[in-house]
């Protein structure tokens, strides 16, 4: 199987991957009761009507008399052409609903991940090189505790410390700052250091270990030998091997992160992103919303899968393309 | 002394030897099966005689009940035990060995103290103290050595100092805003904690071994549905999708669990799968083929036992993650209220932390420390099952 | 505390329709807590001008830049289209841009705004429309017949589902005059304007006109016009600029106010408003709306009770303590899916929901929970009632004499005899028939941080004074709604062409003290006699808090009307005359008859208990000092345009 073949294979699967999750999110939601029936017919008991006909109407307004299946291909087809309805609590398209929520979380999140691809690897491979010296244990004691401290309570902590009582970050987010300006960084400063801390501990060890195998390694004295610069040998024959093993976890723990922190971070410092967005659909019972925003997060979860799985393929030659 | 030596220098194990049968049974399983059976009378008893809002004990006048997680709970503590503690009481070499390597890690020494701790006192805390008890005449006293201005208090239970009301041992971590004593209530978010890792642990592992050694000695297609299977697993929203769950359907802790774990053995599986077919290429297990081993056998005796460490390692990383969604749903407001969990208390003090710090501190840093010792005993099991690794940085 | 505001206002308080949401009100106490002091005036109309129930705090940047009216919401606002607007939160963001038909004053006196009310006998009144209200462009004056237009074709169409179409069943409305149009109801009710019923938004006819021949209910609610509010010309104070769906609204002044040129009114509004811009922020944590209110960035918030005292210490901040009607009740369910011990629903005994008023503690419930900012609550009438009875009329369950464990278990053990069934008292404890100790279950929203302290201590006090073991289960407050609270899987009666009711099933037929009873027009929440129930089981809950209508105290028919009154989710019975009172009520010609029959209800209710009545939460609000406009009355905020910095 040639490369272009594999990355045909595996976009193709991909899309399947996808639809099976929207698939089951459907099912899930078409099991449910719909809220918007009922209060027809709460509407149609109060109004001394007949509640069963307003029920019966309402379903027929809302397709919900077809069988399941036709409901299924209906909303297949809406998902595809992007016509994901209208959201019932925000009183706006759903598409414009997400497209606006992630306004706001591309704000913390591409900061977010651009220091974590960059930091940890090189804090790692840094770390590696003073082993057991007291930076590397400063470097390895700070991983484990961004690690290992939930991010939500880290996030309150910080926000008790720096908003409420030293008063420098301010406790509520603005939404009518400007994106590149000082009040957008000071309101984006300790999401962004929260998120860092958390995923960071990963990468870093991940390519502390790594790289702590390479450095020792034949092409390393080699190279040494050679008298090629200590910059120059650690950027070519320590990271980018590094690089390999890493790229596999990366994408995955960002991934987690992504999905189960964001929502939590954006609650404590208040961000209206994504994680806040679906979390309010969900308690206003706002179907279309709720299933529009788990399109969005299962996409984004394959398509991060997929990237992982390529770019392992690109920096690793040695990697056979059938055996996964 | 001195007849015991030769004995264990040069013991085989004639059992194992002579066994053809694969209903054959260690020690261990033997043990199991003693403990898990009183267990299973116990339930159908609960089941079967107990009312549905009766107590388990009510019969001998102990108000406890036991609800279907407890039993679990009880069951892979057993499992726990027979399987991962006896045998490296059986096996003092090894365990030796392990030890001395791990012994080398300070912090996993530590962390497995701290671990210890929390595990003895979800154990047994429940039975010596008593569950925090709402009295909401003393809502937010302060902890020991600290003080809290007196407006923000109804009452005060200690002195009250300059308008400041004092701590005392009566809450030796102060209370929330309904008078729940902190401390109380972290040595039974323990229990719940320990409850979570032992009961998810077992669930995934169980489902992931399985899975990933059927898929490796089936081969073929099979193999490959199976693994496109956890393809899709791996790629679910599980936190969101135990939302919508939760939303749809409502859901406790045994809902969270099974939700979680059904969701999280993928790793595992993929792990299991990989380790399983290098495994099956050593000449060994080649060996053990060509003498007439079934393949139950092989996998049973051979690969199960090469895979275990790893897999211990695993889950061991996976545990943290369990308890941190737990939290987070608890202090989303959705989690189980009626579970007194380290997240509940999070959460109870969440609106109340610009004045009343502790009640979110005091959970807030167990948890962090709980699963801070996981990582680091995972890390060091790392080290000590990979003696390669191990050579190679020291 | 915070995701109450959420909570409640995603589900809880969105029952659906306002009519519901003005009785079911909030998800409970902190819900109240949230709610201040700005602005209602009418914001939506059926709570009376003071709540602002998702926890709208009002402000002003800082004590020196008084250019700005910055407010804080606690939610974000589902919709800003006055037809289909069920919340609080946004009822204040469309009234900073379009005001209602009228308010009450301080004094509980009606204020025309749009329009003045007028009635002779009480069943035909006279809507007087005030001249010089203008839309925007390109919709100009408005007149009577924007709102018979909109009272006809939308409220009475019967395809919009508008959120008043409940109101205006059964009223006829006729034009008489450009500016003048006449409702005849079907009966005499005096306090009509009290019940907030005929409160109208002003519409454009042109605008609604191409959704009514269409009759596009979907249209209508998504229309842009409607949600943004491009036709309120001089109709308000401020003008909405923009609303971001997260963030909030914003507004600038109205230099074209009409109340500027209203001879009616005082003349403090001749130059009102006096911001120059208003705000309202989406902020969700109640630590930020705190913290916003203490470095004056706003300077209005809601403050939780357990932190008054140190707010009161403040000199920046004046806190206002404002009584409220919304109630803090025990529900207990005598259907037959309540009672799930044994056999013999005891909660159908009065003395037995007596015997539990009379166990729970009511001072510790206040001060412990409310820390005091509360008042006991003994019947369906807040202390600042005109109706309230006088204070020997009526048993004061749960304090002094009426509290304890033996006067409760006395009343307890009447009922036990009243009861078919072997009910008693081993010791302590509180036995079946079957020798079992009772246990009962009692359903709180989950995450709400008030109701779970109130329910433990119930639960705590039951156990102690009455030997029940409570357990305490929290739950999403839409799931309770929908699967425990209500049902709408119910029969219907027959009706023939003219929407008369033809025949009953049998189902909906049962003898209540000793006459037979026809449930003629079941609800979602009365569907029918006791045994028509929810699909769960379930015995106890403090999900909802309601309205008591101090204003119109007979808007509590829904309650107590009968057996069928059409809010009756618990399948209470009353053993007194409640319909004879009611219509006693409804016929009266004067005020004093009309109080000396609701008094004499009030004291009937106490005495019955038909929901376990604990307490009333006060609405505690801070603002900055130097705000001049609020009051620690039920009307505050009725002025809002007139607020000002001296």
């Amino acid at each position: 199987m040639g490369f272009g073949k594999y990355v045909g294979a595996r976009v193709l699967w991909a899309v399947v991957v996808s639809l099976i999750i929207t698939t089951i999110t459907f099912l899930l939601l078409a099991a449910a009761p719909n809220p918007a029936i009922r209060e027809a017919a709460t509407q149609a008991a109060l109004q001394g009507g007949d509640p069963s006909a307003a029920v019966e109407r309402e379903r027929e307004l809302r397709g919900l008399n077809q069988p399941l299946y036709v409901r299924y291909a209906d909303f297949i087809r809406s998902v595809y052409t992007l016509d994901w309805g209208w959201s019932e609590s925000r009183s706006q398209p759903v598409t414009e609903a997400l497209l606006q929520a992630l306004y706001y979380t591309a704000q913390y999140s591409i900061p977010w991940t651009v220091l974590t691809i960059t930091v940890g690897p090189l804090v790692g491979v840094y770390s590696a090189a003073n082993m057991y010296s007291w930076r590397d244990h400063v470097a390895t004691g700070f991983a484990f505790f961004g690690y290992a401290i939930p991010n939500f309570f880290f996030g309150i902590i910080l926000l008790l410390i720096f908003g409420v009582w030293f008063e420098v970050v301010p406790i509520s987010y603005d939404t009518s700052v400007p994106v590149f300006s000082v009040q957008n960084v000071r309101q984006l400063i300790l999401p962004v250091f929260v998120l860092v801390t958390g995923s960071i501990g990963a990468t870093m060890r991940v390519s502390r270990n790594e790289s702590a195998e390479f450095q020792n390694s034949e092409f390393m004295k080699t190279a040494k030998a050679k008298g090629v610069s200590p910059l120059r040998s650690y950027a070519y024959h320590v990271m980018r091997p590094t690089l390999v093993p890493l790229s596999t976890t990366l994408v995955g723990q960002l991934l987690a992160l992504f999905i189960g922190s964001s929502l939590l971070v954006e609650v404590v410092f208040g961000i209206p992103g994504l994680g806040r967005l679906t979390f309010n659909a969900l308690l206003s019972q706002d179907t279309n919303l709720v299933l529009g925003s788990t399109l969005v997060f299962t996409f984004i979860a394959v398509v991060g899968n997929l990237l992982e799985d390529l770019v392992f393929t690109v920096l690793d030659p040695r990697i056979n393309y059938d055996d996964r | 002394m001195a007849s015991k030596k030769p004995e264990q220098f040069d013991r085989v194990d004639w059992s194992e030897l002579s066994e053809s049968s694969r209903f054959d049974l260690s020690i261990n399983s033997i043990g199991m099966l003693a403990a898990t059976l009183p267990l299973a009378l116990l339930w159908l008893y609960d089941y079967q005689f107990v009312g549905e809002r009766g107590a388990t004990f009510q019969a001998i006048g102990l108000g406890r009940n036991l609800d279907p997680l407890d039993y679990f709970f009880v069951f892979t503590l057993f499992l726990f035990f027979f399987y991962l503690v006896l045998p490296l009481y059986q096996n003092p070499r090894m365990t030796r060995y392990y030890w001395a390597e791990f012994r080398r890690n300070r912090p996993a020494v530590v962390s497995l103290g701290w671990l210890g701790v929390v595990f003895v006192g979800g154990l047994l805390g429940p039975l010596v103290i008593s569950a925090p008890e709402q009295s909401i005449l003393t809502g937010h006293q302060p902890p020991m050595f600290l003080s809290i201005n007196e407006a923000n208090v109804a009452t005060c239970v200690g002195d009250v100092v300059n308008g400041q009301c004092q701590g005392t041992w009566q809450h030796p971590l102060g209370t929330t805003r309904g008078g729940k004593d902190v401390f109380a209530g972290v040595v039974y978010g323990m229990t719940i904690s320990m409850q979570i890792a032992f009961i998810t642990t077992t669930i995934v592992a169980a489902i992931g071994i399985t899975f990933g050694t059927v898929s490796a000695y089936a081969g073929g297609w099979v193999d490959e549905i199976m693994m496109r299977f956890v393809d899709v697993i791996l790629s679910f929203p599980t936190f969101l999708m135990f939302l919508l769950i939760l939303y749809i359907y409502g859901a406790g802790l045994g809902m969270f669990i099974l939700v979680f774990s059904a969701f999280a053995w993928g790793g595992t599986a993929r792990y299991v799968r990989s380790k399983s077919l290098s495994v099956s290429e050593e000449e060994f297990i080649k060996a053990t083929r060509i003498s007439g081993a079934s393949t139950y056998r092989v996998v049973r005796k051979h690969v199960v036992p090469n895979v275990a460490s790893s897999i211990i390692t695993q889950l061991t990383l996976l545990i943290p993650g369990f308890l941190l969604a737990e939290a987070q749903l608890a202090f989303l407001g959705i989690g189980d209220s009626a579970v007194p969990s380290w997240g509940q208390l999070l959460s109870a003090g969440r609106s109340d932390l610009a004045f009343a710090p502790w009640i979110v501190l005091s959970p807030g840093i167990v948890l962090f420390l709980t699963i801070l010792a996981f990582n680091f005993i995972g890390d060091a099991l790392l080290d000590a099952l990979n003696p390669e690794a191990e050579a190679e940085s020291a | 505390m915070v995701r109450r505001h959420n909570n409640g206002d995603n589900d809880g308080r969105r029952l659906g329709r306002r009519q519901w949401l003005s009785m079911l009100g909030i998800g409970g106490a902190t819900a109240l807590a949230g709610c201040s002091g700005n602005g209602g005036d009418g914001g939506n109309g059926t709570d009376g001008g003071t709540d602002s129930g998702d926890g709208t705090d009002s402000g002003t940047d800082s004590g020196t830049d008084t250019s700005t009216y910055a407010t804080a919401a606690a939610a974000s606002f589902t919709t800003l289209n006055p037809i289909y607007n069920d919340e609080n939160g946004a009822g204040n963001a469309i009234a900073r841009a379009l005001d209602q038909g009228y308010t009450f004053d301080e004094d509980n006196e009606y204020v025309p705004l749009l329009y003045d009310m007028s009635t002779e006998d009480g069943e035909v009144w006279t809507f007087e429309v005030r001249e010089g209200l203008e839309f925007s462009d390109p919709y100009g004056a408005v007149t009577a017949s924007d709102f018979v237009y909109l009272i006809q074709e939308i409220h009475q169409g019967g395809w919009a589902s508008s959120v008043s179409a409940t109101y205006w069943t059964g009223v006829e409305v006729e034009q008489t005059g450009e500016y003048e149009f006449q409702a005849t109801l079907g009966n005499s009710q005096l306090l009509w304007p009290e019940s907030y019923e005929p409160l109208l938004y002003p519409i454009p006819r042109d605008l609604l006109q191409p959704y009514v021949e269409a009759e596009d209910a979907e249209g209508l609610r998504q229309d842009e016009a409607l949600l943004e509010l491009r036709f309120s010309g001089n109709l308000g104070p401020y003008v909405l600029d923009e609303w971001q769906r997260d963030g909030g609204t914003q507004y600038s002044r109205n230099d074209d106010y009409y109340l500027r040129d209203a001879a009616d009114l005082p003349d403090v509004f001749d130059e009102a408003p006096y911001f120059e811009s208003a705000e309202i922020q989406v902020l969700g944590e109640q630590a930020s709306r705190l913290g916003a209110l203490e470095t004056g960035e706003v300077d209005s918030a809601a403050i939780p009770p357990e932190r008054v005292q140190e707010y009161q210490n403040n000199e920046e901040i004046e806190v206002n303590q404002i009584p409220q009607p919304y109630n803090e009740k025990l529900s207990v369910n005598m259907r037959d899916n309540g009672w799930t011990t044994g056999p013999g629903n005891l909660f159908r005994h009065k003395s037995f929901r007596q015997a539990m008023a009379a166990a729970i503690d009511k001072q510790s419930l206040i001060q412990g929970v409310f820390r005091d900012f509360a008042e006991t609550h003994f019947t369906w009438q807040p202390r600042f009632s005109n109706f309230y009875p006088p204070e020997e009329n009526i048993p004061e369950f749960g304090v002094g004499d009426r509290y304890g464990s033996e006067f409760a278990r006395g009343l307890a053990e009447d009922a036990f005899e009243q009861s078919e069934h072997d009910y008693g008292f081993d010791g302590e404890t509180m036995v079946g028939p079957d020798g079992n100790q009772v246990r009962l279950s009692l359903y709180h929203s989950a995450g709400q941080e008030t109701e779970q302290l109130m329910g433990e201590f119930i639960a705590q006090e039951l156990g102690n004074n009455l030997g029940i073991a409570v357990s305490l289960e929290a739950i999403d407050s839409t799931r309770f709604n929908t699967e425990y609270y209500t049902t709408t899987e119910f029969p219907t009666p027959e009706r023939n062409e003219g929407g008369e009711v033809v025949s009953v099933p049998d189902e909906l037929v049962d003898t209540v003290n000793g006459a037979e009873v026809e449930w003629t027009s079941p609800t979602a929440t009365n569907p029918g006699p006791r045994n028509i129930t929810g699909n769960e089981d379930w015995d106890m809950e403090i999900v909802y808090g309601l309205n008591t209508f101090p204003r119109n105290p007979l808007t509590n028919a829904v309650f107590f009307d009968g057996p069928t009154g059409s809010y009756n989710p618990v399948g209470y019975y009353p053993e007194f005359d409640a319909q004879g009172l009611f219509d006693d009520a409804r016929q009266a010609t004067s005020e004093e008859e009309l109080a000396d029959a609701l008094v004499d209800l009030f004291v009937n209710i106490a005495e019955e208990q038909p929901y376990i009545m604990l307490a009333f939460p006060d609405s505690t609000v801070g603002y900055r000092e130097g705000l001049e406009g609020p009051i620690e009355n039920f009307s505050n905020g009725w002025n809002l345009p007139a607020w000002r910095y001296e």
